[in-house]
């Protein structure tokens, strides 16, 4: 028996993989906490939970039309870092106090690498978004000494000093939830095993099956739960393609902010909330901002992409998305109906796109999901005793 | 393009803006006059995977006397974000006189 303690970012789609991880070593007789914002834990791991508080800090809401390097600057600056600095003694009394064997910190919670490697516990990375695979900064050198100078002056207060490897990548084991099949043949260290993503069923609510049409193909639309407000005109423009294709192709619209004023009609249907993956598995097409859970559910279900990345890791999702060959993108600041309908033809048209869907979610299934990362984590348990 | 003494920045202007016409398509290019205040990210949603495109681009245009990428590894992320057309410009139209 080992006892792991799971490091988490108040992110959903980062606690989501490690509570399907949690369970499967639970299940095999070892012992799991988290460290982390108990509220959000609790909401998806259970009440029955055992989750060690981490103070964090009143974060900044960030300004949406941010894009590009003012976003990365926004993200290392008024996210990760304050986020690092305020879970970092949660993390150290959820040490002291559950004692673990492994530490399993999300790459975006630095604090949990920080202080494993100050208090001498053995530390495994959990790489929840493929982007993390492709070099974000190539081209951009200055924009990498400034993050490498953020972290080295974070691991002076919470970290060993002495340490000089990217913390966001544990040298012993990182756990990537997904598959080179997506995130592109790079050249990965020995400690990078691929697990495939661990998706975690829903509930998946109340949806009006009959308003789907057997002759139609059906393409949903979602531009995940975080860009609301500024989605307005993307949406109207997708509604606005299907609809001149309305005779040979549906929509189901997420639009958890309300901004599509377009009544619903037999073309396209409007829901503030969609069940996803049971929709999946009757979707031809799904036109998206390439946020990672939205693409990898997608992938997984064979279901080929439009990709409109918007800021963060969409456009490096977005782009391994095209290489693969299971998508094709569109801007999302400039493309409209014509744009975004010539896209839309090609994937359901044009069978290669399917094809190569299907085959990296043959390889996602084939990576083994939770059951895998959790047989990793085992191993490494047992090879640093 | 033209003579040390008389390195034309309308022309340069130009130039860039063909050259971005090619990155984006012409499909997502109406409306969009290229000016000297024209931001990449913000006005014209280029990605750092367009760089790649944008630099052969400017590479067939110019051939070797401009060096994009180098000159782009040079800047700080301030100069990064909001980066415009004009420094661009400026930059080609220093490496011309």
């Amino acid at each position: 028996m080992s006892r792991f303690l799971f490091v988490v970012p108040p992110l959903v789609g980062h606690i989501n993989p490690t509570v399907s991880v949690a369970a499967e070593l639970a299940g095999r007789g070892h012992r799991v906490a988290w460290a982390g914002l108990p509220r959000f834990v609790e909401e998806l791991a259970g009440p029955e939970a055992e989750v060690y508080p981490c103070e964090i800090p009143g974060l900044l809401e960030r300004p949406t039309e941010l894009r590009g390097a003012a976003a990365l600057q926004f993200l290392w600056q008024e996210f990760f870092v304050p986020l690092a600095d305020a879970m970092a003694p949660g993390v150290e009394q959820a040490v002291r106090e559950f004692g673990p064997d492994v530490i399993v910190s999300d790459q975006q919670t630095l604090a949990g690498a920080l202080v494993a490697e100050r208090l001498g516990i053995p530390y495994v990375t959990s790489s929840t978004t493929s982007a993390e695979f492709s070099d974000a900064l190539d081209g951009m050198p200055k924009i990498g000494e400034w993050v490498a100078s953020l972290v080295a002056e974070l691991r002076d207060r919470i970290g060993d000093p002495a340490r000089t490897h990217d913390p966001r990548f544990s040298p012993d084991l990182v756990l990537a939830f997904t598959t080179p099949e997506l995130a592109g043949d790079g050249a990965y260290g020995d400690e990078v095993r691929f697990v495939g993503p661990a998706l975690t069923r829903r509930p998946a609510g109340d949806f009006p099956w009959q308003w789907l049409d057997e002759d139609r193909a059906t393409v949903l639309v979602s531009l995940g739960t975080a860009n609301t407000d500024v989605g307005a005109r993307f949406l109207a423009e997708c509604a606005a393609a299907v609809r001149e294709r309305g005779r040979r192709v549906q929509a189901v619209i997420a639009d958890p902010g309300g901004v599509l004023t377009a009544e619903s009609d037999t073309d396209v249907l409007v829901l503030p909330h969609i069940p996803q993956l049971a929709l999946l598995e009757r979707a031809s097409a799904v036109i998206s901002h390439a946020g990672h859970n939205t693409v990898a559910e997608s992938l997984w279900h064979g279901v080929p992409l439009v990709v409109a990345p918007i800021r963060d890791d969409q456009p490096l999702v977005a782009a391994q998305v095209t290489a693969a060959g299971a998508g094709v993108r569109v801007r999302f600041g400039r493309s409209g109906r014509r744009q975004i309908g010539a896209a839309l033809d090609a994937v359901l048209e044009e069978t290669q796109y399917r094809e190569a869907a299907r085959a990296i979610g043959a390889s996602f299934r084939a990576a083994g999901g939770a059951a895998a990362a959790a047989t990793q984590l085992e191993k490494f348990a047992v090879d640093r005793r | 393009m033209t003579s040390p003494a008389t390195v034309d920045e309308e022309a340069v202007l130009a130039e860039i803006g063909g050259a971005l016409r090619a990155v984006l398509d012409d499909l997502e290019f109406e409306d969009a006059p290229i000016t000297r205040e024209t931001r990449f990210v913000e006005d014209l949603d280029l990605e750092s995977i367009d760089l790649v495109t944008l630099t052969s681009e400017l590479r067939g245009r110019y051939g070797d006397r401009v060096d994009f990428p180098a000159w782009f590894a040079s800047l700080e992320l301030s100069e990064i974000i909001g980066l415009t057309v004009g420094q661009l410009a400026d930059y080609i139209v220093g490496r011309l006189r």
